[in-house]
């Protein structure tokens, strides 16, 4: 019997909540498999037990009842999130130091679920993305273009030693059959705009056309999937609308202003990791902002720092980089867009807080 | 006037909320009765908001039911009427259900045969539409009413507030379970209006608002139905004197319903004056600022007794439910009636439950010493199993998984905190923010409990959290006075000590003074010398001058 009111309780409790947040993850995940192959679900094995297996060590040593915490399947959550968004191929040894560093530095080592102050499998993807630039760009061309996938033994292969029984390297199953080296979309548009080729060019070549065609479907699965999270309420509408309506905004913008330099709305939206992030990384409660008014700012920030960074910056996703920044900028986000409480006023509520942050100043 | 509609539905609404499921049906079927007395009572001394009543009767007395036991003698406070006839068997601490489990002051009755409701304890009133408001609201009083939607808040002061325009009868009833303000409209709407009206003639109130959540279409119904009536009445007074502004009915305070939908917590106070006037109650002010008062349906009730039919509040109208109930229902219950004597007229089975709850689910206490008596805040008590071996309804308590800020509570609160921050603030014990979060706007609805995925009690942090700031202010304050104490026995002592020091100086100068004198002039001989060698001198100017004079004389003869 409970001590005191209320007594009545009624919500999806949080470790079913992270559950069904990776039942929603299966139509992307599936069709990230159908394009790029056995690797992916390589990756996803790995990166659930590494994951499960570094928050079980840290809460052995912190002396806090692994069995207990593990249930609520957080971690699980943050190693299936790393594992979709790294290559299909990246060595093993890789894989294990992303979703270790993961998992003690960006969440136990601040007190675990709930005290993390940045997305964890984003800090891991981040990590791996600065330290190993070229595996982590390594990314297969989807499955239409390429006439020999590597099967499950080799991808295994690929992944525990780097190449195949018969000498096979990643590279080559990422080369055509015209001797062409096929970069994700993102990746190859960027590298063509830093080349001065337009647009239009890029754009019209058959190869691209087919290889972003597997990027678009894997965007939709995880779109299905978002909406499916948003009608059972497990997240709100505010971060993932925000954050789509603002890459179409600013990528829009920039596209009216030159075409041929800048990619369309359309592209933007359906490549690389958009969809994920919208609505599976950028909804991560604990690191995102958490007011009404708050989450649109996030969200929105988010969506504009993806197309700069896509755009101008060094490297070709931006997703990471710009959930991580905004993870930066919640505490802010949140403390000046508090709602107003019943019965104040907007202002008098604004006053106080310059009296309190005054105050605290002077300290 | 009567053209306007009846009905309507609610302008405002409030932030957030929950749909609990309602378990009303299980007590809302039954008719209103009555059962029989228990042998012995225990009634509280404090039952309500303000101080104790002082007991005036002493034990062994013999008292009848409706005859004043224990008054309020100064400040806010509301008497206390016998409940039935019997002897007083003893005065002291019971207990009472105080939500520190530690006993009370009470008075213990054992019931006699007698029980007969002796009318005389009120003042005899002429028609109440004839009297004073100041006769009617020391009726009032002298009754005892508090207000019996569970604040027990004195009736009578409330309606001592200027300028109010519009009475609203909080008939919401949003919490899961109660039904008693419900069947109470069900079958006595015409005693609620007369109870609103005559505290809409006390403070002068233009109109009467009934709100009232959609779910209760039979009460809204019956409700309806009075108001035609009474319309229908003063128009027909109106047609036959020909003279509206002449008769009474023209003075008449308007009567309408205002539907709000269904959803919790629309009962509380502020959160109904939302629904209806579509505005807030500004913070730290009272309805009243609003031109608003707000009173609940059984307190009109109980208006109604005392003015009309010279009642004193000697019992309420409880519900009875919970899925261990045989014949669940609304019922009059004594004040003072024990828990004990419930579970047995009602066949609840004790060894499925550990404990009961005193009011809703949302909002209410539970109570596992069932000693405890029904008071006047009770207006639902529920027998729900409890016990850990069987499927439970109430959640067991067990550690709450970690707060991942999604914000739930948030999107729940109706007063629009953000309980994440509170919860976050209590947790970690900064009182400072915690009050600048507002937590003292805090309501404890539950809302955001309700919602938590990971099951977090967060109201009892906030408990916690209004309690410790309350005692470190109090401590504060405390160490302040102590503070001020030490300085000025500080001062104080080193004033005595300064005053003593130059007491010792001004006499340590006198004797040095007198000491020098003496150096000086030891023993007064030099002065006795002079003074005699003054003699002296004058003696013989004395006699040189008569010699003068004397030969002054003889020279002349």
């Amino acid at each position: 019997m409970k001590l005191s009111s209320p007594f009545f309780h009624h919500s999806l409790p949080t470790n079913k909540v992270m559950l069904l947040v990776i039942l929603a993850l299966i139509p992307g995940a599936a069709i990230q498999f159908y394009f790029f192959g056995y690797g992916v679900l390589i990756n996803l094995i790995l990166c659930s037990i590494f994951a499960v297996t570094a928050e079980y060590f840290v809460l052995y040593l912190r002396n806090r009842a692994p069995q207990e915490v593990l249930k609520d399947n957080s971690a699980l959550l943050t190693g299936i999130l790393l594992g979709l968004a790294i290559p299909t191929t990246l060595p093993i040894w890789m894989t294990f130091i992303g979703t270790w560093f993961a998992i003690i530095f960006a969440k136990q080592l601040y007190g675990g679920l709930g005290l993390n102050p940045f997305n964890p499998a984003m800090v891991g993807y981040v990590l791996l993305l600065i330290s190993f630039p070229v595996e982590m760009t390594a990314w297969m061309p989807s499955r239409d273009l390429t006439a020999n996938q590597p099967s499950l033994v080799q991808s295994l292969e690929l992944v525990l030693f780097s190449q195949t029984s018969s000498g096979l390297t990643v590279n080559d199953f990422r080369t055509l059959a015209d001797g062409y080296t096929m970069a994700t979309p993102l990746d190859h548009v960027k590298t063509e705009h830093v080349l001065g080729k337009m647009s239009s060019e890029i754009f019209s070549k058959e190869l691209f056309q087919a290889n972003q065609n597997g990027w678009m479907w894997v965007n939709f699965g995880y779109l299905i999937g978002g909406i499916y999270l948003l009608f059972n309420k497990v997240i709100r509408w505010q971060i993932p609308v925000s954050l789509l309506a603002s890459i179409f905004v600013t990528s829009g913008v920039l596209n009216l202003f030159d075409e041929e330099l800048f990619s369309s709305s359309w592209f933007h939206l359906t490549s690389g990791a958009t969809m994920l992030g919208a609505f599976f990384i950028a909804t991560d409660p604990v690191s995102a902002a958490t007011t009404p008014k708050g989450r649109l700012i996030y969200g929105a920030s988010i969506g504009f720092l993806v197309v700069i960074i896509r755009t101008f910056g060094g490297y070709p996703e931006a997703i990471a980089f710009a959930v991580l920044l905004l993870n930066l900028a919640t505490p802010t986000i949140d403390h000046y867009t508090k709602p107003t409480i019943y019965g104040h006023s907007k202002d008098q509520q604004d006053q106080d807080d310059d009296k309190q942050n005054g105050t605290a100043a002077n300290e | 006037m009567t053209d306007l509609p009846i009905i309507e539905k609610a302008k405002g609404h409030f932030h957030g909320g929950v749909h609990p499921q309602e378990f009303k049906s299980i007590s809302n079927q039954a008719e209103i009765s009555a059962l029989p007395s228990p042998s012995n009572l225990v009634i509280p001394l404090q039952q309500h908001i303000g101080n104790a009543s002082q007991p005036i009767v002493n034990v062994g007395e013999t008292v009848e039911k409706g005859q004043l036991i224990a008054s309020c003698t100064s400040g806010l406070g509301a008497n206390i009427h016998a409940p039935v006839s019997g002897i007083v068997k003893s005065i002291g601490p019971h207990h009472t259900g105080h939500p520190s489990g530690l006993p009370t002051a009470a008075i213990e009755l054992e019931t006699n045969d007698q029980q007969n409701l002796n009318s005389e304890y009120l003042p005899r009133l002429n028609h109440w539409r004839e009297e004073t408001s100041d006769n009617l609201r020391n009726c009032i009083k002298n009754a005892g009413i508090v207000g019996l939607g569970g604040a027990t808040f004195p009736t009578e002061a409330k309606l001592k507030t200027a300028n109010i325009k519009t009475l609203i009868v909080n008939a919401m009833e949003c919490e899961p379970y109660i039904t008693c303000d419900d069947r109470l409209l069900r079958e006595h709407p015409e005693q609620v209006i007369e109870g609103s009206q005559i505290a809409a003639k006390i403070v002068n109130a233009t109109e009467i608002i009934f709100a009232i959540e959609d779910n209760k279409p039979e009460a809204i119904s019956s409700l309806e139905k009075a108001i035609r009536l009474i319309r229908e009445a003063q128009k027909s007074t109106i047609d036959s004197s020909g003279e509206p502004k002449n008769s009474s009915a023209g003075t008449e305070p308007s009567l309408r319903i205002v539907i709000a939908p269904t959803k919790y917590p629309s009962g509380g106070e502020k959160q109904t004056i939302e629904l209806v006037t579509g505005k807030q109650v500004p913070k730290d002010q009272l309805p009243a600022s609003l031109g608003l008062l707000v009173q609940n349906v059984a307190t009109l009730h109980s208006i109604y007794n005392a003015v009309v039919n010279q009642k004193p509040l000697t019992e309420r109208l409880v519900t009875i439910t919970g899925d261990l109930v045989n014949k669940p229902g609304n019922y009059w219950i004594p004040f003072g009636t024990k828990l004990t004597h419930l579970i047995e007229t009602f066949e609840v089975d004790r060894k499925k439950i550990s404990a009961a709850i005193l009011g809703g689910p949302m909002m209410g206490q539970s109570i596992s010493n069932f000693d405890t008596p029904v008071t006047k805040s009770t207006n639902c008590i529920i027998f729900n199993r409890t016990q850990s071996n069987e499927k439970s309804w109430v959640i067991e308590t067990k550690p709450h998984q970690a707060c991942i800020r999604c914000s739930e509570c948030q999107q729940a609160c109706p007063v629009d905190l953000l309980p994440q921050q509170l919860y976050w603030f209590s947790e970690s014990k900064q009182w400072e923010p915690l009050e600048k979060q507002g937590l003292f706007d805090c309501i404890e609805c539950g809302a955001c409990a309700y919602v938590c995925p990971s099951e977090i009690p967060l109201v009892h942090y906030y408990r916690f959290g209004k309690s410790e700031i309350r005692k470190n202010k109090a401590n504060q304050e405390k160490a302040e006075k102590a503070k001020q104490r030490f300085e000025f026995r500080e001062m104080r002592l080193a004033r005595a000590k300064e005053e003593r020091a130059m007491k010792h100086k001004k006499a340590a100068e006198e004797r040095k003074k007198a000491a020098n004198n003496q150096q000086e002039d030891p023993s007064g001989k030099q002065a006795a010398i002079n003074r005699a060698l003054e003699r002296v001198k004058q003696k013989k100017a004395g006699l040189a001058q008569s010699q003068t004079t004397q030969d002054s004389g003889e020279a002349n003869e």
